[in-house]
């Protein structure tokens, strides 16, 4: 008994943590000044495992830190600027308070401030880290880029993120990385593909503006704050791993005023460090073909068509389109793209140009006045990047019903139900022209209705004539009498090679299925149960959407009628 | 020879005065000196005595005679011109002074006090002019001016006409959310701190301190940022679409059974409250059935007791014992014999006992993965850091909300609140809720006096 008896709570994870107000403390600083620096520092609150242990005996829900962690924080130089801001607000507050106006001017002069350089580079030491991280910071600023500016966060801060959210959007169409796009009811998702990481963000729409009030304003500046240092940083570097001006330049123009907002426009080419003469496009080296270097060749050369399908279209934006979003995904891809004078700076033709190949509308009539320009709504854009190729066109036409705008970012595995919108795309990115039966279900008209029933009794009556052939061939042969028929040259049977293959395959397989011992057989047996359950419910979804699909027919031609 | 005769007359005088015991006309003679105290003979030839005992009375009072001259004519008087102390009066009867309001203004005493009240001038502080090294310096300054007179500049000066002008270096600190701001190379350029020693950066203390590596681990294995479900797309396909609504549903479900849960558990059971009827009757039974058990009550009571007489009853016997000894003998062999039997039999019971052991470490391992797909479900899940849990909520449009085009769709949610809320669920910060404003004391409402009269 004494001294040599341990206590309770004096040693493993009970000393590992600490709690927030102790972590204050022991920093001496506000807790708005502490929260902000947990923030730039990327320090994070844990929740321990055994919360009892650590809390020393009671369950109330505290905030706890790793105590290493707020050691390390103490080390910290832009502590002392917190503590000098807090002087300087004081003694702001009392030269005001004394109408001292010359003190006022003195000390706004000489304002403390600090920069976040240091922390990035400790943060992310290689570029490649701020790469996996930029989602984030790309989300904030072209959130914040978004807001009004009254001046209830610092104006300053949007500014800045207008202009690195257009430096990104520049980089994305100078290296042509934009694969994804998918228009939520929330936002418009984006995902391009940068040094080998894909980048994902969220741009909200232009004229979305409630501004919830249980929002952390604050918490949501410092962070900011920290992400517009990052994408900077960032920018920078990519800007130079593509030979371009950082900051960004229009080619053959000075960097003022204007060529900045033909910049933001994001219809201008971006002026090169080196200028070069032809595209510096790593080429594969020659080696000795293997499989896996042809499946990559292919890959790449699937690559590089798919980032050139606007390649050659001229387009024209209407006033009632979002005509940022168009245009970068447009020029992503390589098209070039317009809009009326007054809209915008940094229109590069008319919508009188004869040139234009495809018109952008988004209103229910249009008075078509150029016959050699389709009219589509902008949703045929955004499907053609998802599905990597042109879609016909006429599914957008102004005044149609669109088909549904699928997300890219669902990955179908074997078995699970797939729309027959994507059916349709997947077969189009094969080369299949679609069935001319869909094309017939899809138009809404009567004669069309009645072609199709033509169509198909005509396919009846080919088969039961084929029958009725056959019939009478047996009962002439039943009968003894020798068949008319005639020995005629042989038509070749075209074999195909495809199918061939797909029959020797499953030839195989069944063999093998039968050689299985009992035990495998029945594991074999189970995992096709579960399997075929998948299909079995694709199937159901299919047969739910087919009746929902007749009943919508069935309502159009009531109306019609 | 005036002079030289009343020196000899004041000499005459002052040998008689001295002598002790004078008394001259104006008798204001103290009386101690009438007593003398004073020796009758003195040694004179000592250097003590010169100073005590010399009588030069005479002698200072002749000095502080022509002293006061000096002080108030300015020089001796035997020595100043008849005209200045004499003068012929010529001029004719003087007119009568005008009477009248102007009088002679006098002067103020203060500029009296301040005059000179001595016409002996006051003697010149010849240190106060005196300038060590003057000579010196006045050869200097000669030289300097002869050498700029040639067009010599002094050393001093040729240095700072040839100096370069000072460069301003002051550089106004910039904030960080500038939006002119100029971005650098960051990554691929090492600095100074990261080749140098490390030894001499420890030393002088500009080693940077290490980023611990638990920091570097991601809080959370979501990824930043999730994409909505293909049902909340704005022109859904109409399974996914369907596919959301039910998510949604499901979640307003479960938040209903909560609330049902709730008032279940708080609700009124109608078995506790008795109607009117159910009281009467229970009284009247409680009436009826009081008086049976009084009479069966007691008789239960004695029967008992009895029973609990004899139960304390006599010691075991002999016999009893070894009976009991035997019977325990024999249960223990019985057991052993059994068991022995049931370790054989086991041997044939081998396949049965494998499958049933396989059974059990088919249920363990199931389980197994079971628990450790629930720990990794619960690292998705967001953790509890605060007072706060976290709450979610799906972003869906009805089917009867949902825009025919997209110049008519309207947006769902706020991107501000959704990025909010993932950095809550990927625990970056704890959930927060707006400030409640909370009264330390209570407000209390009291009407006018005017409103009293009224209402």
């Amino acid at each position: 008994m004494g001294g040599t008896q341990k206590k309770k709570f004096e040693r493993g994870s009970a000393t590992n943590y600490i709690t927030r107000n102790r972590a204050r403390k022991k920093l001496q600083l506000s807790l708005p000044d502490f929260r902000r620096l947990c923030i730039l520092k990327g320090i994070y609150p844990h929740e321990p495992k055994h919360k009892k242990k650590v809390n020393k005996g009671s369950t109330a829900p505290r905030t706890f830190y790793l105590l290493k962690d707020i050691r390390f924080l103490l080390h910290e130089p832009i502590v002392a600027k917190f503590r000098e801001y807090k002087i300087f607000v004081r003694k702001l507050r009392k030269a005001y308070g004394k109408t001292e106006w010359s003190a006022v001017e003195r000390l706004k002069e000489n304002k403390p401030t600090y920069k976040l350089d240091h922390i990035i580079k400790e943060r992310y030491p290689s570029f490649i880290d701020a790469l996996r991280d930029i989602d984030d910071a790309l989300c904030m600023c072209f959130l914040f880029s978004t807001f009004a500016r009254t001046g209830k966060c610092h104006v300053q801060t949007i500014q800045l993120c207008r202009r690195l959210t257009v430096e990104w959007m520049n980089y994305v169409i100078a290296s042509r990385s934009l694969r994804k796009v998918f228009v939520s009811i929330k936002g418009m998702y984006y995902q391009a593909e940068v040094m080998g990481q894909l980048i994902t963000w969220l741009v909200p729409y232009q004229f979305s503006h409630d501004h919830p009030t249980d929002v952390d304003y604050r918490v949501m500046a410092t962070f900011t704050e920290l992400y517009t240092t990052l994408l900077g940083f960032v920018n920078f570097r990519l800007y130079h791993s593509l030979n371009l001006v950082y900051p960004p330049k229009v080619t053959g123009e000075k960097r003022d005023v204007l060529s900045v907002q033909k910049l933001a426009a994001l219809s201008a080419s971006l002026a090169r460090v080196v200028s070069t003469a032809e595209e510096d496009d790593a080429q594969l080296d020659a080696f000795p073909t293997e499989e896996k270097v042809e499946a990559r060749e292919k890959e790449q050369m699937q690559l590089e068509t798919q980032k050139k399908i606007f390649e050659g279209l001229k387009f024209f934006l209407n006033r009632e389109v979002p005509r940022e979003s168009l245009a970068f995904v447009i020029r992503s891809f390589g098209g070039e793209v317009s809009w009326d004078r007054s809209v915008c700076i940094g229109s590069t033709y008319e919508a009188t140009d004869e040139t234009i190949t495809h018109q952008i509308v988004d209103r229910p009539n249009v008075d078509k006045s150029y016959i050699n320009r389709y009219y589509i709504q902008p949703q045929w854009v955004y499907d053609c990047v998802n599905a990597k190729v042109l879609l016909p066109v006429e599914d957008y036409f102004v005044g149609v019903t669109l088909p549904p705008h699928l997300s890219p970012f669902v990955e179908e595995k074997d078995g699970d139900y797939v729309p027959p919108e994507k059916l349709k795309i997947m077969a189009l990115q094969r080369g299949e022209k679609p069935g001319d039966d869909d094309d017939d279900e899809e138009e809404e008209n009567d004669d069309d209705d009645d072609d199709e029933e033509d169509e198909e009794e005509n396919e009846d009556d080919e088969d039961e004539a084929e029958e009725k052939n056959l019939k009478e061939m047996e009962k002439q042969k039943s009968q003894g009498k020798s068949l008319q028929v005639k020995v005629t040259p042989g038509k070749m049977k075209m074999e195909n090679p495809v199918r061939l293959e797909q029959e020797e395959k499953a030839e195989e397989k069944r063999l093998a299925i039968m050689m299985m011992k009992k035990k495998e057989k029945y594991l074999y047996d189970k995992i096709m149960f579960g399997k075929k359950r998948k299909i079995r419910e694709a199937n159901k979804l299919a047969a739910k959407r087919k009746a929902f699909d007749d009943t919508e027919k069935a309502k159009k031609k009531k109306t019609k009628n | 020879n005036s002079s030289s005769i009343t020196f000899n007359k004041t000499l005459l005088k002052h040998a008689a005065v001295s002598q002790p015991g004078f008394l001259g006309l104006k008798s204001n003679v103290k009386s101690s000196e009438l007593v003398s105290s004073r020796r009758k003979r003195v040694n004179k030839n000592k250097k003590k005595n010169w100073n005590r005992h010399s009588d030069i009375h005479d002698v200072e009072d002749f000095l502080e005679d022509i002293r006061h001259q000096e002080r108030t004519t300015g020089g001796l008087l035997s020595e100043k011109p008849d005209d200045s102390l004499f003068f012929l009066d010529v001029e004719a009867e003087p007119v009568k002074a005008e009477k009248g309001k102007r009088r002679v203004q006098r002067p103020l005493r203060i500029d009296l006090i301040l005059q000179h009240d001595s016409m002996v001038p006051a003697p010149k502080n010849v240190t106060a002019y005196q300038q060590p090294n003057a000579k010196k310096l006045r050869r200097i300054a000669q030289r300097a001016e002869q050498l700029a007179a040639k067009g010599v500049l002094p050393r001093r000066q040729r240095h700072l006409l040839s100096r370069r002008p000072a460069e301003k270096t002051v550089k106004k600190a910039e904030a960080n959310n500038n939006p002119d701001r100029d971005f650098y190379a960051m990554w691929g350029e090492e600095k100074v701190t990261d080749s140098a020693d490390p030894w001499y950066l420890q030393q002088t203390g500009k080693k940077l301190v290490q980023r611990p590596e638990k920091l570097n681990q991601k809080p959370s294995v979501l990824p930043a940022v999730e994409v909505i479900a293909p049902g909340g797309s704005y022109n859904p396909d109409f399974l996914s679409h369907q596919a959301l609504l039910q998510e949604a549903h499901d979640v307003e479900v479960q938040k209903q059974k909560q609330e049902d849960k709730l008032q279940r558990q708080l609700a009124f059971r109608k078995e506790d409250r008795a109607t009117e009827v159910q009281t009467i009757i229970s009284a009247v039974a409680a009436c009826l059935y009081e008086d049976e058990d009084e009479a069966a009550a007691p008789n239960e009571d004695e029967a008992d007791s009895a029973l609990g007489a004899i139960a304390v009853a006599e010691k075991k016997t002999e016999r009893q014992r070894k009976k009991e000894k035997a019977e325990k003998m024999k249960t223990q062999q019985q057991q052993a014999s059994r068991r022995q039997t049931e370790r054989q039999q086991q041997l044939f019971q081998l396949r049965s006992i494998k499958s049933s052991i396989k059974q059990q470490e088919l249920q363990t391992k199931a389980r197994q993965m079971k628990r450790k797909a629930r720990q990794e479900a619960q690292k998705a899940l967001p953790r509890r850091l605060g007072k706060l849990k976290y709450a979610q909520d799906l972003e869906v449009q009805l089917s009867d909300e949902l825009a025919a085009s997209l110049r008519q769709l309207k947006p769902e949610g706020s991107v501000l609140k959704d990025r909010f809320k993932s950095l809550q669920k990927r625990n970056l910060i704890e959930p927060r809720e707006r400030a409640k404003f909370k009264r330390r004391l209570k407000v209390k409402y009291v009407e006018k006096r005017a409103f009293r009269q009224i209402t």
